[in-house]
């Protein structure tokens, strides 16, 4: 049968219907982002760049780093100190690992917890910090003794022992507590104390590191306030320093550094997370050089920081200076030692 | 014309009707009672832990305003007095002048509880779940602001647009009585 002139066939209709669906359906496919990978698409106003953030001179840099790091054989590395012949004491997981200076491991020490500090006499004891109580162990590692406990609240962050004292940074309390060597309590430094003119230590997060400096006096990192208070064993606060700024000559954030170390001449060495800076300041807290920064001790640098909540998490370095002035950094992130020489020691060695 | 013995009587008839209808409903009582005794509601969220906070939550959920917000667990704040959550990372000053914030649309609140200390609370209708504040409360504090799905927003979709377009694989079904994901003050 003829079909009648000027009418359109039904199928030649639906088929173009049809075509024309399947065209627009992989044209959607195509223009829309359904994975996620165009971006958010949201104006610059949204973006935290960590990586302009993290920007600073490179002439900056006065270190060089000393290959190969150093293993520290844990999932969760917490805190490093050097004793007088260059042996590492590394704590993390449930332990501490002592190094030889070459970086062999010579001894493992079990703990009864997870460690956050260590530090050790010139008599070779180790002292190491749980959560909210302190164990003592000889140098072959034998349990001496376990201190009474501090309370549920305590989270001990720092030890250092200087004299015939053990001084212990309770972050859970922002206050640091004096021992003799054999555990019992002496005195408590930073507590707010207006008659005394001291603020009270401001620790917002489990970061709060103390040293000796080679005056005699303690330095405590305040984090909250971005400063190094320096305070005398009876706890006189005699001064302070240390400025907020995202610049590379402060401290950036809500509360940084996270933890300081002293040169044998004095000056500091401090840390600090988020942005992961290791920088050099004066005896008098004058900003001097850069260690390393993000770029050079976070693979991916600081972006990864920044989107990464565990790695975040895990951004806060510990920093310790052995008696030639190497200092030692432990990568909390790759649970490694990485050592920095100063360029102008490098080239005299 | 010869009846049989086996015929279906009136009688018969409704006697084993009512045997069956009573059957049918206490097995339909029984199974309905064990099907809502196992049956689990699944809802959408995301793995605070996994978040890399890119924004795309802000734009690929399927209603005008996203059903993804901040959340701030104030059991892990510092109550920080420069927060960076709250404040550009060059600030003015430290005060709560708009000029200081980071956040685009001032979704988040500053209140002074005593020296030093201030507490952020976050004015929901404001946040559009971009997570900038979570990227520097991430990197500076202690994570305490991070980013979940609303479940009174939510239209929980089957196939979510912004799990879709998740790039660290963030969202998650998690069981309707238990929606949310919330960080714990013991996770470090």
């Amino acid at each position: 049968m003829n079909q009648p002139q000027g009418k359109t066939d039904s199928g030649v209709v639906i088929g173009a219907l049809i075509g024309t669906a399947v065209l627009v359906a992989i044209g959607a496919l195509l223009l829309v982002d359904s994975t996620g990978r165009g971006g958010s698409g949201l104006s610059d106003a949204y973006e935290l760049d960590a990586v302009k953030m993290a920007r600073f001179d490179p002439n900056l840099i006065a270190c060089h780093e000393v290959e190969p790091a150093i293993a520290t054989g844990f999932a969760r590395s917490r805190a490093l100190t050097l004793d007088g012949e260059g042996r590492l004491y590394i704590a993390g997981d449930k332990a501490v690992h002592v190094l030889s200076a070459e970086g062999t491991l010579e001894r493992v020490i079990a703990v009864s917890g997870e460690p956050r500090c260590v530090a050790v006499s010139s008599e070779g004891r180790i002292y190491v910090g749980l959560r909210n109580r302190v164990e003592v162990f000889d140098a072959a590692g034998e349990r001496l003794a376990a201190w009474e406990p501090l309370g549920d609240r305590s989270f001990l962050s720092s030890i250092l022992v200087a004299g015939d004292s053990v001084f212990v940074a309770d972050a859970g309390n922002a206050v640091v507590q004096r021992y003799d060597k054999t555990g019992k309590a002496i005195n408590r430094i930073g507590e707010k104390d207006p008659t005394r003119d001291i603020p009270g230590f401001l620790v917002p997060s489990p970061y709060f590191d103390l040293a000796l400096a080679p005056d005699g006096l303690l330095r405590v990192v305040s984090p909250g306030r971005t400063r190094v208070e320096a305070y005398t064993f009876d706890g006189d606060l005699e001064f302070a320093w240390g400025e907020n700024s995202i610049r590379i000559h402060g401290f950036c954030g809500c509360c940084n550094p996270v933890n300081i170390a002293m040169l044998p001449d004095g000056r500091y060495v401090t840390a600090e997370k988020g942005l992961i800076r290791v920088k050099i300041y004066d005896a008098d807290g004058t900003f001097q050089s850069v260690v390393a920064g993000p770029d050079q001790l976070v693979e991916g640098g600081a972006a990864r920081v920044f989107e990464n909540a565990e790695d975040a998490e895990a951004s806060g370095f510990d920093v310790a200076v052995d008696a030639a002035g190497r200092i030692f950094v432990l990568d909390t992130i790759e649970n490694k030692v990485r050592v920095f020489v100063e360029n102008q020691k490098g080239r005299s060695e | 014309m010869v009846q049989r013995n086996d015929d279906v009587t009136r009688r018969r008839f409704l006697r084993d009707g009512l045997w069956g209808a009573c059957l049918a409903g206490i097995g339909g009582v029984a199974g309905y009672a064990a099907h809502k005794s196992q049956r689990t509601d699944w809802v959408w969220q995301i793995d605070p832990y996994k978040c890399i906070a890119c924004g795309n939550c802000a734009t690929y959920c399927v209603l005008e305003e996203s059903a993804v917000k901040c959340t701030h667990v104030h059991a892990i704040c510092g109550y920080c007095k420069i927060c960076f959550g709250f404040f550009d990372p060059e600030p003015y000053q430290i005060n709560e002048g708009a000029e200081n914030q980071m956040c685009p649309t001032g979704a988040i609140r500053r209140k002074y509880v005593e020296d030093p200390y201030y507490e952020y609370t976050i004015d929901e209708p404001l946040c559009n779940g971009c997570g900038k504040c979570v990227k520097g409360c991430n990197a500076f504090g202690n994570g305490s602001l991070f980013l979940q799905v609303r479940h009174d927003l939510c239209v929980n979709c089957n196939q979510c647009a912004i799990a879709a377009a998740c790039p660290s694989q963030a969202f998650r079904r998690a069981p309707a009585d238990h929606p949310y994901l919330l960080k714990s003050v013991d996770h470090a």
